[in-house]
């Protein structure tokens, strides 16, 4: 598709901050329009990396759901863990990637709390790569912001 | 749009049987107000002969909003401190009966000639920051110092013992989540569970708390002196370190975090509302209300992306709330917990 859609997603930020909200009267109508252009902006960005973060992420939780499998001895936790390190992403729609990356999450949740509540030797280090995962997520997700200072 | 002029002008005449001849212009919504929405507007009136003209703003209950709450408790805080010199406008009129403007609302002075920061501005406050960041911290020490039995804050306001606050506001807030989470999100409950975990010791003081006391949420003039502080929707009794941390939260001016809000830095910050409050900041409580301040604020975001994606309100700010402040307050608090955990496991 082209023009690249983040390049038009850009030119519309551009568009709507530099053409259209100058000449709005009113200031409530301007700030929906700044808004806008910056969440077109964040758009440009997303829709390139959108599906491999999910991607990556949902593949992440799979690999720490088998190796924590291997080690929690709660065996209702187990059989889910180890259930769920062997789905698959079946499309790389971005629909059907957020809603396996829902489940996983939720999984993830559930085995976090497990985790906590441990004493067992490898708590601790299943605790830090579970952490290790969220603090790289939310890396990678971070959302462009263009500075206006 | 509709056309709340006449409307107005006779609400302002049912309240104001001495004025005649009552006049409303310049109606105008103020972008921003999610939780409410925010008209300034020229009134003018004649009275005892004379012609009488004041700028107003009027708050409205919205159809669904950012935080849900209630516009007396909003009210109640700007007639309890405009009497004792802090800078808030003064409050008018409160009104429940939906038949003036089919919404509860209240009225109050508009404060001109200034302008708010944003919270999303790199440098909000440009020359003016250190002067701007002295008063903001100050007058945050002078709320927190106030009797709010004293100044009539505490009327109709839930009590709470000092060593409940947390619960209080923890449960409020996870309740949020429960409810309008579209999501699982394992950052927040992980934040709520080390929150359950670690509780904060008692405060030593309960205070008023305004609830959402930041960049954004004042008026300052040409000269940077702050004129008013707003949007008190979010008012409590409680620890006056909740303020304090959320006043810090590195969401606001997030490029600057060694200057919270894009002020002044952090310690000279918290130096002068201990001058002012007359209190200490304890760093354990401190700690806990940081990471809760962070959980509270995804809390909003998380409520504001369900309004947004339902379709109860379809305001863009909502939109780009549930995105970009979720993505800064998940990142906050992930490598925070992480650290933490870490720290308690070693």
């Amino acid at each position: 598709m082209k023009p690249d859609v983040g390049v038009v997603m850009q030119g519309f930020f551009g568009t709507l901050l530099g053409d259209v909200a100058p000449h709005l009267s009113a200031e409530y109508s301007m700030g929906h329009v700044g808004i806008m252009g910056l969440m077109l902006h964040m758009t440009g960005e997303l829709h390139d990396r959108a599906a491999d973060i999910r991607l990556a992420e949902n593949s992440e939780m799979r690999s720490l759901f088998s190796h924590a499998a291997a080690l929690v001895e709660d065996e209702a936790l187990k059989q889910r863990l180890t259930s769920a390190a062997e789905t698959l992403d079946a499309s790389l729609r971005i629909s059907v990637l957020e809603a396996n990356n829902a489940e996983l999450a939720a999984l993830l949740i559930e085995l976090q709390t497990h985790v906590e509540g441990s004493q067992a030797s490898w708590a601790a280090g299943l605790e830090a790569r579970i952490w290790d995962y969220l603090v790289a997520t939310m890396e990678r997700r971070e959302l462009p912001f263009p500075s206006f200072g | 749009m509709e056309d709340l002029a006449p409307r107005v002008a006779a609400y302002l005449a049912h309240r104001m049987p001495a004025a005649s001849n009552i006049e409303v212009s310049g109606v105008s919504r103020i972008h921003g107000g999610a939780s409410r929405e925010t008209f300034r507007l020229r009134a003018s009136w004649e009275e005892g002969g004379t012609r009488v003209e004041r700028a107003l703003i009027l708050r409205r209950d919205p159809v669904a909003s950012l935080i849900e709450t209630e516009r007396d408790l909003e009210y109640n805080a700007y007639r309890a401190f405009h009497p004792t010199g802090l800078p808030v406008p003064e409050p008018l009129y409160l009104e429940t009966d939906l038949k003036w403007l089919d919404r509860p609302f209240f009225v109050m002075e508009q404060i001109e000639g200034c302008a708010a920061g944003s919270a999303f501005n790199d440098d909000p406050y440009g020359a003016h920051a250190k002067k701007i960041g002295r008063q903001f911290w100050t007058h945050l020490g002078h709320i927190s110092a106030a009797d709010p039995q004293a100044i009539g804050f505490s009327a109709n306001m839930e009590p709470v013992a000092p060593d409940e606050c947390w619960a209080r506001e923890l449960e409020k807030w996870e309740k949020v989540i429960d409810e309008d989470e579209l999501v699982p999100q394992p950052v927040a409950r992980a934040a709520i569970r080390w929150l359950k975990r670690n509780p904060p010791p008692p405060t030593e003081k309960i205070s008023v708390v305004h609830g959402d006391y930041r960049t954004g949420n004042f008026l300052f003039d040409g000269e940077g002196n702050i004129r008013a502080i707003l949007d008190w929707e979010m008012c409590h009794l409680g620890d006056p370190l909740e303020d304090v941390a959320w006043a810090a939260d590195p969401l606001w001016a997030f490029k600057q975090p060694e200057r919270p809000g894009g002020m002044i830095a952090r310690e000279e910050a918290f130096r002068l509302w201990e001058e002012a409050s007359g209190m200490k900041i304890d760093p354990v409580r401190l700690r806990w209300w940081e990471i809760f301040n962070s959980l509270k604020g995804l809390a909003i975001w998380i409520s504001a992306g369900k309004e947004y994606q339902t379709g109860a309100n379809r305001d863009p700010v909502l939109a780009f709330s549930s995105w970009y402040c979720t993505d800064v307050h998940d990142r906050v608090l992930a490598k925070r917990l992480a650290a933490l955990s870490k720290e308690a496991r070693a």
